[in-house]
């Protein structure tokens, strides 16, 4: 019995100290992490791109500036713009995708950047990779192979549950394809034409997802059934060894930029890490990691024929893709997503 | 020579605003500001003007999205009720050591972090969680979706309000005296007849309180919703959220936390005026 | 109508007991996945919570806010309370009403307001932004237990103690504080309780610098459900399984316990 109570009431001294020691510690903690120089923060997607972007982009990156770098994900488009509305910054440099970054440069919520590669500005963001938006599936719900985004909207010939990104600018031309629109048709954008074809799958879709992590898990767990999702999280849960499988075939190419948040005190530093982020040696680094294709050309020397297969900008794969249209897009991004926002909650 | 703690406190008449003043300067500061922030920003973001009020009340999707908080907080209170009293009943008419057992583990459901339970029902009824495995097992071929639909964060949020009501009634059943239903049934009450005109209304109040508390709770509920439910039935709470956290839409976003703080208030004075607010927690 | 409010207790007891335990054997899976029952069975989560610095500093955040959002509640309700339940004065329903309205406002309308006005103080992402809101939604619940044991509060106790020389200061200190003890033990705990649960307001307020653990288990759950989450689950399940078992595992002691009987001259 007296075991017992010592197990229910431990020394108390004891108990105290450990308790004081984890306060102290606790209380240090976010002020040792401040207190040394001006941390650059990053905002990344998480999981495997955040770990590729870390080997290739940030460690060679504080090698050889000495600026420490900390991460904090996901990237969220509000944040940005919240951020520079209270000044108070969570993260100093982001990266956006193309409609995105129309809208922030709209919005003068980033800093204007100098073009560190021939081609590599627009709208003040610096082109760093390609990534696509690819048709997955679970191979052990349907023995027939979906072959068009129009497969994915045939609920009848696939039932099943889907999930799209809540993404309106992703997700516009999709729809259009599904509805039978032909690739070199689809810019600019017939949004309405869009929202009615998007109007017959809305209630399949089980999962709208908004975090790369999220998609990997539905599709993983088999919480819904087919997906568009970003390639590189679709090779996550193929890792994983779940029963899925994409096609190439119609996937939606995007560039994505790095930028830089307006007013932030870490101002110099943030443009550094986004010059050496896109600068050739560490963005074929990072693209081999996380198979994006590289938009630096000088990166193409690093990067070999078998490191391209499962990139969007092989040749193979690219031909059977097609590429989202910014300069030509039909209608504000901001606009889309507002109207977008409104569909999904109705 | 000291006056008596008795005579200071009793005669004295700068005390007890002296000991109120900190907490009522915080109150101020920290309560009071940002509440009138919200009101303010909801008339005047982006501009002055009652635009937002306009969109929010005459708007497609929010008048749904208002009704859809409703029912679902009428439904979740109704779901809590029929889970709650019999369990409570149980609790009430079980030897003692059942008694607290049960107690012990409701008492534990209430105490347990929400996001926790909010958790364990996504894994009870995920694709390859046991819900779906036992209906397979059953010979269902096709189980139905599960997870993030109305039926999931409806079941969640019962599960989670639950207590509320649970603890409510059975303080109310635990009063009833026993002698009360006997001489009901000397005089020929029995079964069904018994609990409707005895029982039940004996249980009222709780039932009341319970109720209250549960639906006022639901009408603000952000996270399990957001966690467990689908976009297309969202409740109020999250679709505030989603226009701050998206759109940085504050006066939007303001004018709909208005009114689902007025119509918590209205719900809360109704129930002050009758019974005491203080009451409703304790 | 008896056997049948029984059976249905029983459905409902099973009802509220399985998500609670659900997570104990969760957290042992091996899976990557929300997977049940668990492929297989190991340690790996609970070594990636308590090597993860992405899991203590969120967890080391929430102990300190809820530590000094206790602290800094109780400075200010234990003279309110007293304030409210000794004295009669003018606006004193008001004030008492007060006292409970953070715990009527729905805590995303305090989210959009501490957004937006913490965001102006230069107070989100912070510490002491947290402790300051989440200090507003914990003074309704220290208050209700507080006021309660104040008012079954025997007077006559201090006016004793006042009769036989005690000044005002000593009576408090040596009569009221203690009988007082665990009333301020257990509203001090709900206090606690109430910080280290919030989501909401934390959700929108406590950013990269402050992140709490109800904040991260958000994100996570939103994200990933990374399986992490089961065993924090687990061990916030054992935590209150304690805090609520041990109290009646205790009086469960004593009583079974034989008197204690003192053997004459052992003294």
């Amino acid at each position: 019995m007296t075991g017992m109570k010592t197990f229910l009431m431990p020394d108390r001294r004891r108990f105290l100290k450990t308790a004081g020691a984890a306060i102290t510690a606790s209380l240090a903690a976010p002020y040792v992490v401040r207190a040394q120089e001006r941390i650059l923060y990053v905002n990344t997607w998480g999981g495997p791109w955040e770990a590729a972007a870390k080997t290739h982009l940030i460690d060679p990156f504080t090698a050889e500036t000495g600026i420490q770098v900390k991460t904090v994900s996901p990237v969220s488009f509000a944040k940005l713009a919240q951020q520079v509305k209270t000044g108070t910054y969570e993260f100093d440099v982001t990266t956006l995708g193309g409609g995105e970054l129309v809208r922030a440069n709209q919005a003068g919520i980033i800093e204007d950047l100098k073009e560190p590669y021939k081609g590599g500005l627009f709208e003040n963001g610096v082109a760093s990779h390609a990534f696509a938006t690819v048709m997955a599936w679970r191979t052990d719900k349907y023995k027939e192979t979906p072959k068009t985004w129009a497969d994915f909207w045939n609920v009848e010939k696939f039932p099943g549950g889907r999930s799209l990104q809540r993404y309106a600018s992703r997700v516009i031309p999709i729809a259009l394809l599904a509805d039978g629109v032909a690739v070199k048709d689809l810019y600019p954008l017939d949004v309405d034409r869009a929202f009615k074809s998007l109007d017959k799958i809305k209630k399949h879709i089980r999962v709208w997802w908004t975090a790369g992590a999220q998609s990997t898990q539905i599709l993983r767990d088999g919480e819904v059934d087919m997906i568009g999702i970003w390639h590189g999280r679709y090779f996550e849960a193929e890792k994983a060894g779940a029963p899925v499988a994409m096609t190439w075939n119609q996937g939606e190419i995007e560039r994505a930029y790095w930028v830089v948040a307006k007013k932030t005190p870490n101002l110099e530093n943030a443009r550094k890490f986004v010059e050496f982020a896109t600068s050739a040696k560490p963005l074929a680094g990072f693209s081999k990691a996380a198979d994006y294709g590289a938009l630096n050309p000088a990166s193409n020397q690093f990067v070999t024929a078998e490191d391209a297969k499962r990139m969007p900008t092989s040749p193979d794969n690219y031909k059977l893709t097609f590429e989202q249209n910014m300069a030509n897009f039909g209608i504000d991004p901001a606009e889309l997503a507002e109207r977008f926002e409104e569909w999904v909650a109705s | 020579m000291g006056m008596s703690l008795s005579k200071l406190t009793e005669k004295t008449n700068i005390w007890p605003w002296l000991l109120l003043a900190p907490l009522g300067i915080y109150m101020l500061i920290f309560f009071v500001v940002p509440l009138a922030e919200v009101a303010i920003m909801s008339f005047t973001e982006p501009k002055v003007s009652l635009a937002n009020y306009q969109k929010v009340l005459t708007g497609a999707l929010y008048q749904r999205v208002f009704l859809n908080t409703f029912m679902t907080a009428a439904f979740v209170t109704l779901c809590c009720l029929l889970v709650g009293y019999p369990l409570a009943y149980l609790m009430a008419h079980s030897k003692p050591r059942t008694a607290m057992l049960i107690l012990l583990l409701v008492t534990m459901s209430f105490w347990t972090s929400f996001l926790v339970r909010t958790y364990s029902w996504m894994v009870l009824l995920g694709n390859n969680g046991p819900l779906i495995a036992f209906l397979q097992m059953m010979g269902v071929d096709k189980p139905p979706q599960l997870l993030f639909t109305r039926f999931s964060s409806t079941l969640a949020m019962v599960h989670i309000l639950a207590p509320y009501m649970i603890m409510n009634i059975y303080t109310v059943m635990k009063k009833i005296d026993p002698a009360l239903i006997r001489s009901a049934e000397s005089l020929g009450a029995r079964g069904w007849s018994l609990f409707r005109h005895v029982y039940l209304p004996l249980t009222a109040p709780g039932i009341a309180n319970g109720s209250v508390l549960v639906f006022v709770i639901c009408l603000g509920f952000y996270v399990t919703p957001v966690l467990l439910g689908s976009p297309r039935e969202q409740m109020i709470a999250g679709l505030i959220g989603h226009q701050i956290e998206e759109f940085l839409a504050f006066g939007l976003g303001s004018a709909m936390a208005i009114i689902l703080l007025v119509v918590t208030l209205i719900i809360l004075t109704i129930y002050h005026r009758r019974f005491g607010l203080d009451k409703l927690w304790g | 109508m008896n056997t049948f409010m029984r059976w249905a207790g029983f459905v409902v007891v099973l009802f509220i007991a399985a998500p609670l335990v659900i997570v104990v054997p969760m957290s042992f899976s091996n899976a990557s996945s929300l997977q049940f029952p668990p492929p297989g069975y190991w340690l790996g989560y609970y070594r990636a919570y308590f090597t993860s610095v992405d899991w203590l500093i969120p967890t080391w955040n929430s102990i300190l806010i809820a530590t000094a959002t206790t602290i800094l509640t109780m400075a200010l309700v234990v003279p309110a309370t007293f304030a409210l339940v000794r004295h009669k004065f003018r606006g004193k329903g008001f004030a008492d009403l007060m006292m409970l309205m953070p715990m009527a406002v729905p805590h995303i309308v305090m989210a959009v307001g501490y957004y937006s006005y913490f965001g102006d103080l230069g107070l989100v992402h912070s510490h002491l932004g947290v402790i300051l809101a989440h200090t507003c939604l914990s003074v309704p619940i220290a208050f209700l237990v507080l006021s309660a044991n104040l008012k079954g509060f025997d007077r006559n106790l201090e006016r004793a103690a006042q009769s036989l020389g005690a000044s005002p200061a000593k009576t408090f200190l040596h009569v009221t504080l203690p009988i007082l003890r665990p009333g301020l033990v257990i509203s001090s705990l709900f206090a606690f309780i109430q910080s280290f649960d919030e989501t909401v307001v934390a959700i929108f307020i406590s950013g990269r610098d402050a992140e709490t653990l109800p904040r991260k288990m958000f994100d996570s759950i939103r994200q990933e459900a990374d399986p992490v989450i089961a065993v924090i689950s687990t061990l916030l399940f054992f935590v209150v399984l304690i805090g609520i078992a041990a109290p009646y595992f205790a009086s469960a002691l004593r009583s079974r316990a034989p008197k204690p009987s003192r053997p004459a001259g052992a003294h």
